[in-house]
């Protein structure tokens, strides 16, 4: 059943879209992970535009992570003061994300830009998850019990000046890694339509040694809010939210979602981030090769400047 | 003798009024003037029926051929770039364009006969038939630059057959009566289009004329269209909200 996107112009497969966005939801309530990375290169592999794409994955991961977010918050596990500065900082990166993205969608260097930034985002956290991973496989393996790095030891980034209190974190320290850290992901996150989540749960744990117990939920509620306003920016800025192609995503994203949380339950902590480090590195191989392998047409065409009503 | 250069004048005039009352005219008419883009789109073939008949005030009571017909069908004009990417330092990327203002979205010719069969080269380049000759060329690329990105931009709009020469596509159904199908991809742009129809008689045009046809969204899809460039702010805040309310859903329906 084909389905008319208004804002991509074109038709697509109605059980297509929900299919993709529910495999997608499926890997992201596994891996409690937004999704975006996966889902936006596969709708530009499978033909809709760079820039829809983009921006509508972003409505996507909002309607994935909020199911996870209310529950995360009924069972308390949300530090609110830390991911209001989270999202504060966010939002502000979210704007210079924006920003960027229309500039470089008029010099049509966006593409590129995607590419080369999944590439070296994906690649660089995929290495080191995959490294993080084997070595507690294999230590499992060979016997060892492996314990939990204890959060709240001290590193020179808790040191710098400006220092907060976050009662529910258990911390008192700097404001300044949270607002760069939160800077970042909104950059980031907005520029390539991912959550951002796979890089905000590592380092809210390895440089702010959060505890445990509130990460994940912290990380959701800051991946709702930062991708709600990107979401709201990309539909003035670049008007290239397509609503339809978001709802079908979401649809399949939610209830997929669901599954694969439940899922998740059956395997154990470091299988899981074996996996996920597995796909990080596959779709950042792939971004690579399409850098590297010459195109088969060194040509291509796009409309310059914003269309018009019609 | 101004007499003589009066009778002489009169003279050519009525000459001339009466060949061209000997000329033949065109009528036509498309199947669907007003294509609606609904949720279910996935491209649409309409048609084109023409006839050529005496013209109005000729003394003919019928006209004869062998015709032949040339349909031009044009889209909406946008600015478009073209892009080529080259090798640096191993990586492709995108490092020329050129730029084509108001280059037709959309360009069909369909013709009942091979194009250069039914006229010459000359004809086909001052009546703009062939794709390329919308092209207008950039001056700050150049000559050359913006000849090479025309070429090709032609030829990606072909892939996605928004482009296309049909030829011996145009089916005469009599001596005079003819009909052509225009095809609209899935991904068709919106506005106007405008359907030119040639018709041919011994490599010379003896008629011409237009057609208009509107491609636009209907109902909810025209609604979101112009909610996402008119309103985009509100636009933006229902995305939100209907994500928000997708996802507190999900929630709720399998009990997190």
């Amino acid at each position: 059943m084909q389905i008319y996107l208004p804002i991509a112009e074109l038709s697509m497969n109605l059980f297509f879209l929900v299919g993709i966005g529910g495999a997608v939801g499926f890997l992201s309530g596994l891996f409690g992970v937004g999704g975006g990375f996966l889902l936006t290169p596969l709708l530009i592999f499978s033909g809709v535009p760079a820039p829809v794409a983009v921006a509508s994955v972003t409505g996507q991961v909002v309607a994935a992570s909020t199911s996870g977010a209310l529950s995360h918050y009924r069972r308390g596990g949300i530090d609110l003061h830390l991911a209001m500065y989270l999202v504060l900082s966010g939002i502000l990166g979210a704007f210079g994300g924006v920003a960027t993205f229309g500039l470089l969608r008029a010099a049509g260097q966006l593409d590129l830009v995607i590419s080369l930034g999944f590439l070296v985002l994906l690649g660089f956290v995929g290495t080191l998850m995959l490294v993080e991973a084997v070595r507690a496989l294999m230590k499992r393996r060979a016997g060892i019990v492996v314990r939990e790095k204890l959060p709240n030891q001290h590193n020179w980034v808790h040191g710098l000046p400006m220092r907060v209190r976050f009662k529910k974190s258990r911390l008192y320290i700097s404001v300044l890694p949270v607002l760069v850290l939160g800077l970042c992901i909104g950059f980031i996150g907005s520029l390539l339509g991912i959550g951002g989540g796979f890089i905000l749960v590592p380092a809210l744990v390895y440089i702010l040694r959060v505890p445990g117990n509130v990460v994940i939920g912290t990380s959701l509620l800051q991946l709702v809010a930062m991708m709600a306003a990107t979401t709201i920016l990309h539909a003035v800025q670049s008007q290239s939210v397509d609503i339809m192609l978001a709802f079908c995503l979401m649809v399949g994203g939610t209830i997929g979602a669901q599954f694969g949380a439940s899922a998740g339950q059956y395997l154990r902590g470091d299988q899981l981030r074996f996996m996920l480090a597995v796909l990080i590195l596959a779709v950042a191989i792939r971004f690579g090769v399409s850098l590297i392998v010459p195109p088969d047409d060194p040509f291509s065409m796009a409309i310059a400047g914003l269309r018009g009503v019609s | 003798m101004m007499q003589l250069l009066r009778f002489v004048a009169l003279t050519i005039a009525l000459v001339l009024a009466t060949a061209t009352a000997q000329g033949e005219k065109l009528v036509s008419t498309l199947s669907n003037e007003d294509i609606s883009i609904t949720s279910s789109f996935d491209g649409e073939t309409l048609t084109l029926f023409g006839n050529a008949e005496p013209d109005t005030g000729s003394d003919q009571k019928f006209v004869e051929g062998p015709f032949h017909a040339i349909v031009v069908v044009t889209g909406p004009e946008a600015d478009w770039v073209a892009r080529r990417k080259s090798n640096v330092f191993g990586i492709w990327l995108n490092t020329e364009q050129v730029r084509f203002e108001n280059f037709p979205s959309y360009f069909q010719v369909i013709a009942s006969a091979k194009l250069t069969d039914i006229t010459d080269a000359a004809t086909l380049a001052t009546e703009r038939i062939l794709p390329l000759t919308r092209a207008e060329l950039s001056v700050e690329a150049g000559w050359w630059n913006s000849t090479v990105f025309a070429n090709e931009l032609v030829r990606l709009m072909t892939e996605t057959g928004r482009y296309g020469i049909r030829e011996n596509a145009v089916n005469f159904l009599s001596e005079t009566a003819f009909s052509a199908s225009v095809p609209l991809p899935s991904d068709v742009p919106n506005g106007r289009f405008l359907a030119h129809t040639y018709l041919f008689k011994d490599g010379k045009i003896v008629a011409e004329k237009s057609d208009g046809f509107l491609v636009r969204k209907t109902g909810f899809e025209r609604f979101l269209g112009t909610a996402a460039v008119g309103y985009p702010l509100l636009y933006g805040l229902v995305c939100v909200m209907l994500a928000l309310f997708t996802g507190w859903l999900g929630g709720v329906v399998f009990k997190r």
